[in-house]
């Protein structure tokens, strides 16, 4: 088995030579920090999911969780109690939060990292870890003075558990149709919540002994649709007034899913006041619940994302070791039968394969990096403009990261299953679990249809396309650059002509919305968002060849140069066979195809 | 007590596969592997935490003092240790290719005479060179007490003397050190009832294996002193007493495969044909 969860080495190729994200610690926010405490995060965070996280991942499959109906008592696996226990004492589940609150204070970026890392090791362990933080930041950023002093720094430091609650059984994708009510209590500040949701991530366990569970829910009189749905903060037990923990609220863990994957994860169905006690607060403002919870959903599309690209990254490490260990056939071109056999890694296929993961690792990545990146600028930048840009560009690349992360991730995972054969479709090797677990990742936190239309629906129209067009200046920045580098040139030419391509199909795109055909338009986005993606990562990936390029001609040692030259070709490989796909993709939505538009039910 | 941990960066043991020879034999590379705190010494800081503190009423109890000799670098790995829970660092500047063994120990003793610790605990060997002899030396060097391959540790007569047990080859020897002493330690020293301090209470249980930098201890651990001396400056001789004319990897395995039909035939086959005993 491979030990390798991901390469430090290009982590590191990511955080400093790429995106300079020291230069973050300019901001007052950040000023507590230097290279040197993000390089002893970042190598603690391997160490211990290494350690802790990884050893747990198979066992943690095989056990799965359990719930006693009799006595609402979930339990999930022991190995997960000792990764919950490592987590706390080491603040992981603060690493991002503000120091007042009993975080860290680290840069996003760098949390994304870890979180990779973690995720990498052991994916639904870090989700347990991962909704601390996530309900924690929208009380902190929307609640009252109040409810923040209750929860936020316990949330933090993982005294309490979090999750988020929006599914029900009639409202997944459409939350509008969200029916738990929140009546104001007669006799308090609080609020009686009645409803059922379902498939609540980390929504029970033993690990903490509280957990707060934010919930989407409707007041009396409500507008209907997302215009009239709150938001309230619904601890499972009430808090005293000391802060201790008090009595049940009234959320009865109704059941767990039996799912594919992520088996070691406690997916819940939750039910909210079946006997007319379950209180909650209402968080900010009546009706902009749905608001709120955006910035909770947008920081957990793009942490989805880094699950699929994390698992995928290991998945490849297993099998580049394997193709090195197992010896199977000759070259093409050896003709004698009694020649030992080679090992796979050096049929050119193999190689192939092997590269589709790697950029595919890489270049997402890099995508999640520079997202998180963009993100700790909207938050720390003093200049106004500069928040502003950001906030632009991050709204445009979040439906990329949760939807393309999770698709190329999970192709990729096909690939080093293929890699291993027949083995790899054998749950003696973890891969099997690793492509199970990653099957949801296209599903939850909003389907990728639910991202395409996102993506072309709201973000790319956004603000005037102001949002696409600094994307696309940034990205042509990168184009001249790598053009003015011989070596580099081609690829440049490539994605010069994808940002022309994609300018071009989403004029005309905008002109079916202009005839008022939103159907086609829509229709379109899902073949959109697959067109928009590579030119992306494609364009990440070129910016990391010419960093590479740069850093090879200034001199590097023996290893940094096997790395940097596996850079460039990496990003040669994944230009030359991904953009062209772009094109094709550009062809079906200029031809205004619509076979499923008017396809007739009875037709099937 | 104050303790003095000396603590190496070593080629991430994982990757010993990647080591390599240079091209003209005259030295092993670690050109491109990433770089730990020597196993060994990483659990000599452990064990440094568990004499020093009161584990139960999370209380410090002394200080420990994290000195390492190398290149500028190696600053990192103090500054783990540091996050770990050490009070204070001290690099001694040096080249990777001169911390051959005497070097190390002459430099060490110069830093015991500076710092005046009542205990040196450290690796019994590090992972590189696999040499296993700076503790030895030094011990020797001062005229301490020594203690080598510690498992366990428990102090007595409030700190000036210690309890412990060896891991030799025939099984384990107790023996009783006064301080000032010098101690190295084995894996075993990190098993969670290894350490007795006396003020931690007995029943006390630690994890397995030396504790993981919390965010917060790190940092902490940037706002922590790490001094900076140089060989000469402290007084050492840095002329090393082993030279290496060549180094050569051996050969590669065949890696063949026979299958024996009993443990007879393979007793056999490793006395006759092996020659392994
Ligand atoms: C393991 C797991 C964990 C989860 N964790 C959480 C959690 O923590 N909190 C939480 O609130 N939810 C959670 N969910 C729920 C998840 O977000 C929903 O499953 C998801 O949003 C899809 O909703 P649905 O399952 O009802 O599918 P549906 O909405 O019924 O969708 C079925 C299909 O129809 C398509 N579709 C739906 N509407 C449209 C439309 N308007 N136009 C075109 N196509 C459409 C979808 O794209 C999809 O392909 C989790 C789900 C899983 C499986």
């Amino acid at each position: 088995m491979s030990d390798t969860l991901v390469n430090m080495r290009d982590v590191r190729f990511v955080l400093y030579e790429m995106l300079d994200v020291e230069q973050l610690t300019k901001y007052e926010y950040f000023a507590d920090h230097s290279r040197e405490t993000f390089d002893i995060a970042l190598d603690a965070a391997y160490k211990l999911a290494k350690e802790v996280f990884w050893p747990a991942y198979v066992p943690m499959d095989k056990q799965g969780v359990s719930l006693d109906t009799a006595n609402n008592k979930a339990t999930v696996a022991k190995e997960m109690h000792e990764i919950w226990a490592a987590a706390r004492e080491g603040n992981w589940q603060g690493i991002s939060g503000p120091a007042e609150y009993g975080g860290q204070q680290f840069p996003g970026t760098i949390s994304a990292a870890v979180h990779f890392i973690q995720n990498a090791a052991n994916t639904a362990a870090h989700m347990y870890i991962g909704s601390c933080a996530g309900a924690a930041r929208l009380i902190y950023s929307f609640a009252s003075e109040e409810l923040k002093q209750i929860y936020v720094e316990k949330l933090f430091t993982g005294q309490w558990g979090g999750t988020m609650c929006l599914t029900e059984p009639q409202a997944g994708s459409s939350l509008s149709d969200v029916k738990t009510t929140a009546v104001p209590a007669k006799d308090g500040d609080y609020y009686l919540i009645t409803g059922t949701k379902c498939f609540i991530s980390n929504g029970d366990h033993d690990l903490a002994e509280n957990i707060i569970h934010p919930v989407l829910a409707r007041l009396p009189g409500a507008p209907p649709g997302v215009k009239g749905i709150s938001l309230f903060v619904v601890p499972k037990y009430r808090v005293n007034d000391d802060g201790s923990v008090g009595e049940f609220n009234d959320v009865i863990t109704a059941g767990f899913e039996h799912k594919l994957g992520l088996k070691g994860n406690f997916t819940a169905t939750l039910s909210f006041g079946d006997e007319g006690k379950c209180r909650g607060w209402l968080l900010g403002e009546a009706n902009k619940g749905l608001t709120y919870m955006f910035q909770l959903m947008n920081e957990a599309r793009i942490a989805t994302g880094s699950q699929a690209t994390s698992v995928a990254s290991n998945a490849f490490f297993h099998a580049l070791e394997y193709s090195k260990e197992r010896f199977q056939g000759r070259r093409i071109t050896e003709k004698d039968p009694t020649t030992p056999p080679i090992a796979i890694i050096k049929h050119a296929d193999i190689r192939r394969m092997l590269l589709i993961q790697k950029a595919t690792v890489e270049g997402v990545f890099a995508l999640l990096a520079y997202a998180a990146f963009v993100a700790d600028k909207e938050h720390a930048s003093p200049s106004a403009e500069e928040r502003e840009n950001a906030n632009l560009v991050l709204e445009l690349l979040t439906p990329v990261c949760k939807a393309y992360g999770s698709e190329a991730a999970y192709d990729a995972i096909i690939q080093a299953i293929q890699c291993y054969g027949g083995y790899g479709f054998s749950e003696d090797f973890p891969l099997a679990q690793m492509l199970r677990d990653c099957k949801v990742f296209p599903i939850y936190e909003g389907t990728n249809y639910m991202q395409a239309m996102d993506l072309l629906g709201r973000k790319v129209p956004m603000k005037g396309g102001k949002g696409f067009q600094a994307l696309v200046a940034a990205a042509t920045k990168t184009v001249k650059e790598a053009a003015s580098i011989e070596q580099l040139k081609p690829l440049a030419e490539k994605i010069g002509a994808a940002l022309k391509i994609v300018g071009e199909t989403t004029m005309h795109l905008a002109g079916i919305a202009g005839k008022g055909d939103i159907e086609l338009y829509m229709y379109s986005s899902a073949t959109y968002i697959k067109m928009f993606s590579p030119m992306v990562v494609g364009w990440l990936l070129l910016w990391q060849a010419v960093v590479a390029k740069k850093a090879l001609e200034k001199g590097a040692g023996e290893a940094d140069v096997k790395y940097y030259k596996g850079k460039i070709e990496t990003a040669r490989f994944y230009i030359n066979h991904e953009i062209p796909h772009l094109e094709a993709n550009a062809q079906i939505m200029k031809s205004n195809e619509r076979t499923a538009i008017d396809f007739d039910e009875e037709w099937f | 007590m104050k303790i003095l941990v000396p603590l190496k960066r070593v080629c991430d043991p994982d990757n010993a596969n990647k080591v390599k020879v240079s091209g003209d034999g005259k030295a092993v590379t670690s050109e491109g592997l990433e770089w730990k705190p020597n196993p060994f010494d990483e659990y000599a800081v452990e064990a440094a935490l568990r004499l020093n503190e009161n584990a139960a009423k999370n209380e410090k109890l002394g200080e420990i003092v994290v000195c390492s000799i190398g290149v500028a670098d190696v600053a990192q790995t103090i500054r783990q240790a540091l996050a770990m829970g050490a009070d204070r660092g001290i690099l001694v500047t040096a080249d990777d290719g001169a911390l051959e063994s005497t070097v190390v120990a002459r430099a060490l003793k110069a830093l015991v005479e500076k710092e005046k610790p009542d205990l040196v605990l450290m690796g019994k060997q590090t992972v590189d060179g696999d040499s296993n002899a700076v503790g030895q030396m030094l011990a020797e060097m001062l005229g301490w007490p020594m203690a080598t391959f510690v498992a366990s540790i428990s102090t007595s007569d409030g700190g000036k003397s210690l309890n412990v047990k060896r891991e030799v080859d025939m099984g384990v020897v107790t023996l009783k050190v006064t301080t000032p002493a010098v101690v190295t330690v084995d894996l075993r020293i990190v098993s969670p009832e290894a350490v007795k301090n006396g003020a931690t209470p007995d029943s006390h249980k630690y994890n397995e294996g030396p504790r993981y930098a919390s965010l917060k201890g790190i940092m902490q651990a940037k706002k922590k002193k790490i001094d900076q001396l140089e060989l000469p400056a402290l007084g050492s001789d840095a002329t090393p007493a082993t030279t290496y004319p060549r180094f050569e990897l051996p050969p590669a395995r065949s890696g063949s495969c026979t299958f024996v039909e009993s443990v007879d035939a393979l007793v056999d086959k490793l006395k006759n044909q092996a020659k392994a005993f």
